[in-house]
Formats: C-alpha cells, sequence, structure tokens
C-alpha cells in the first residue's frame, strides 16, 4: 500500500528534477502521492477532469517556462493519446508522463490495460522506463526530463506499487 | 454576425496578451487581423481551454485569451469545471459559437439544440460568464473581462462562414518557438534554452547511468 513517506521522496525526486507544475487525475495507488501534492506549497497542482485535459495544461504550464508533469493512470494514459499525438508530438512539448501501471506482472485487475501500455508507448515513439526501485528513483525523474527537454519529446516513467 | 466581424470589433483591445486559437478558422482569421507571437495554434481539437488555463497557471500575472468554438468546447467541457475550480483571475475564456462543426463539413453541435454555455459556465464555477450575439456587446466583454479580475467566460453567437483569409503562416514547431521566445521576451523567463552537452562537461554525473 502506497505510503505518505513513499509521496515525499517521489516528490522530492520531483523537486530535486526541477518540476514545478503538476496535473494529476486519480487512481487508489496514486492517493497518497496526489495528497501530498495538493498540500505542496511549491508545486502548482491542478486535478483535472480528463486526462486529455491535463495534456493540454501541461502544455500550458511548458510554454511558460515550467518543468511540468502529469500524473495518471495508464486507462488515463489511453483517454490521452490525441492529445499526446497533436499537441505534445506534434509541437514538440517535453512532458514527462508520470503513468501508473495497472495490469502489471503480478497484478489481477485490468490485465489489457497491462497488455496494451508499452506497445502503445512504443507505437507513439515515447521513451519510458519502469521505476521498480525506490532507490533509483529520483536518479530516474532527473533523467527523464534531461531526455525530455533535450528531444522536446514526451518522456513516460511507468510506475509500480514497489516506489508508492 | 461573422467570427471574422467580432474579431474585428476586439482587434484594437489586445495588446500583449496571450491568444490561443481552436482547431478551426478562427486561428487564420486572428492571425490575419492581430499578426503576433503572442498567437498560439491549437491541434487538438478541445485542448484550447485546456492550453488556456496552462497558460494562465504558469504565468499569473499575464492576460490569457482563449478562442474557442463549440464543438471544441463540447469535446473538452471537463475543462470548464477545472477552471472553475482553480480560479484564473486573467483567464478570458470566449467560445465562438456557430452551432456547427464548420471545419468537418457543417454538421450541428449540441449548441444548435438546448445547451446554453454561459449557464454551464457558471454552474461550473465561473461567475462571469455572458452571452453576446452582436460586435458592440461582444467588444464590451472583452473589454470588461481584460479590465476585472475573472476567471471570464464569454458565449458569442455567430453565424457560420469563414473570412478569405490566408492559411495561418507557421507549422506547429515555429508556432511553438516564436511564442516561447514571445514569452521569453515579455517576462524574461528563460525557455527552450540549450543546455552545455554533457560530453564537454568535466564531471560525469548523468543521470541515467545506474538507471538501466
Amino acid at each position: 500500500m502506497a505510503t505518505a513517506e513513499a509521496a515525499q521522496r517521489f516528490i522530492g525526486g520531483l523537486k530535486e528534477a526541477g518540476v514545478d507544475f503538476v496535473v494529476a487525475v486519480p487512481d487508489i495507488n496514486l492517493l497518497e502521492l496526489m495528497k501530498a501534492l495538493a498540500a505542496d506549497r511549491d508545486i502548482e497542482y491542478t486535478p483535472v477532469g480528463r486526462e486529455e485535459e491535463g495534456i493540454g495544461v501541461c502544455t500550458g504550464g511548458i510554454l511558460t517556462g515550467h518543468r511540468s508533469a502529469i500524473l495518471m493512470q495508464n486507462g488515463g494514459f489511453l483517454n490521452s493519446c490525441n492529445g499526446l499525438t497533436t499537441t505534445a508530438l506534434q509541437f514538440g512539448i517535453p512532458i514527462l508522463l508520470l503513468i501508473y501501471y495497472a495490469g502489471d506482472w503480478g497484478d489481477n485487475a485490468f490485465h489489457m490495460l497491462g497488455l496494451v501500455t508499452e506497445p502503445v508507448l512504443q507505437a507513439l515513439d515515447i521513451k519510458y522506463r519502469v521505476l521498480r526501485d525506490p532507490n533509483t528513483l529520483a536518479q530516474q525523474i532527473r533523467g527523464a526530463v534531461t531526455v525530455a527537454e533535450a528531444s522536446k519529446r514526451p518522456v513516460a516513467l511507468l510506475v509500480t506499487r514497489a516506489v508508492l | 454576425m461573422k467570427r471574422a466581424e467580432a474579431l474585428e470589433a476586439i482587434k484594437g483591445l489586445v495588446d500583449q496578451e496571450f491568444v490561443v486559437t481552436t482547431a478551426g478558422g478562427a486561428t487564420a482569421e486572428w492571425q490575419a487581423i492581430h499578426p503576433s507571437d503572442a498567437n498560439l495554434q491549437v491541434k487538438t481539437l478541445g485542448l484550447c481551454s485546456s492550453i488556456g488555463l496552462g497558460l494562465a497557471l504558469g504565468q499569473p500575472d499575464r492576460k490569457v485569451i482563449v478562442l474557442d468554438g463549440d464543438g471544441a468546447l463540447w469535446m473538452n467541457m471537463s475543462s470548464l469545471g477545472t477552471i472553475g475550480w482553480k480560479q484564473p483571475r486573467h483567464l478570458v475564456h470566449i467560445c465562438m459559437d456557430n452551432g456547427q462543426y464548420e471545419s468537418s463539413g457543417g454538421t450541428p453541435t449540441v449548441t444548435s439544440a438546448r445547451m446554453n454555455f454561459a449557464a454551464l459556465a457558471r454552474a461550473a464555477g465561473i461567475e462571469s460568464a455572458v452571452e453576446v450575439s452582436t460586435p458592440q456587446d461582444f467588444a464590451a466583454a472583452v473589454e470588461h473581462a481584460l479590465r476585472v479580475d475573472g476567471p471570464h467566460f464569454i458565449w458569442c453567437r455567430i453565424e457560420p462562414g469563414r473570412a478569405d483569409v490566408p492559411p495561418f503562416p507557421y507549422d506547429e514547431l515555429e508556432n511553438k518557438y516564436r511564442f516561447a521566445r514571445f514569452v521569453e521576451q515579455t517576462t524574461g523567463k528563460r525557455i527552450f534554452q540549450q543546455p552545455m552537452p554533457h560530453s564537454y562537461e568535466r564531471s560525469l554525473q548523468r543521470p541515467n547511468e545506474a538507471g538501466h
């Protein structure tokens, strides 16, 4: 189960990488992280109703000089695919996609989401890593931000329970 | 009132404001009427209002004008709720409503029946929400919205029909960079700057080295 301590570690990694603008749609496994983000005064935090909306809000954040991330479940990632394609990829917007990996190895729910998530990321040519080690979390977030900004493209981190 | 007449009526009111225009006729018409690097086109139907919200949250001291459409707003109605929640005081959300998907052949949208977008915006928490249908009333509503804190929603009822203007002159990448440089020049921020390549640095601490 996600803990408040893990949420603080995650937020620490985001801040260390310079992320200061986050939008989110809930998943039960992201609960602690979203609570901590909502309470954090250094991060501009926007809960949105639908994930594609979040791609738009992140784009506005980036075009006004912020490092932006969207936090969502992989079902929501699928929901955001048109925005990712015709805004983030077509304009070259470096959004950090933090995607909770439902249907991951060993998860008995959302098996179909688990099956298609990585192939869809590959089809969109979005670079990604799966986060499984809490000890390298901050390093992976820094790496993702570096690659996103160098390539002017969204980059994804698939977030598993092991780091929440 | 056609869309171009409405836009003509407000061109003198707009100076350094960011203007985000929805996928459709509004983009080329606004650029022809008011050419500026502060104009940002949108290619995802519906995301105009969300990108505008992001700009307003990211640069809270700057007025942001969103030129949305009725089909686009219907596709992203949740953005009204998010705007009502966040209350960005400098966001001016305009919906140019011709009751149809003009760029997709003219089939009717939800506003051709009973939808009232101004009432919807108000119910979503955007208290300053008005309906206008003449160039004079539209200009007065925009003038008010640019002077008084919002968020504001202006439901502008127009007739269908595109003006005979050239296409928007920039592709997505050139538009993005021009817009970002405009933001840099008028705010002092740095956006899309090139860092020193890591290969030039003496101490190599690349973020991904142990991350495989």
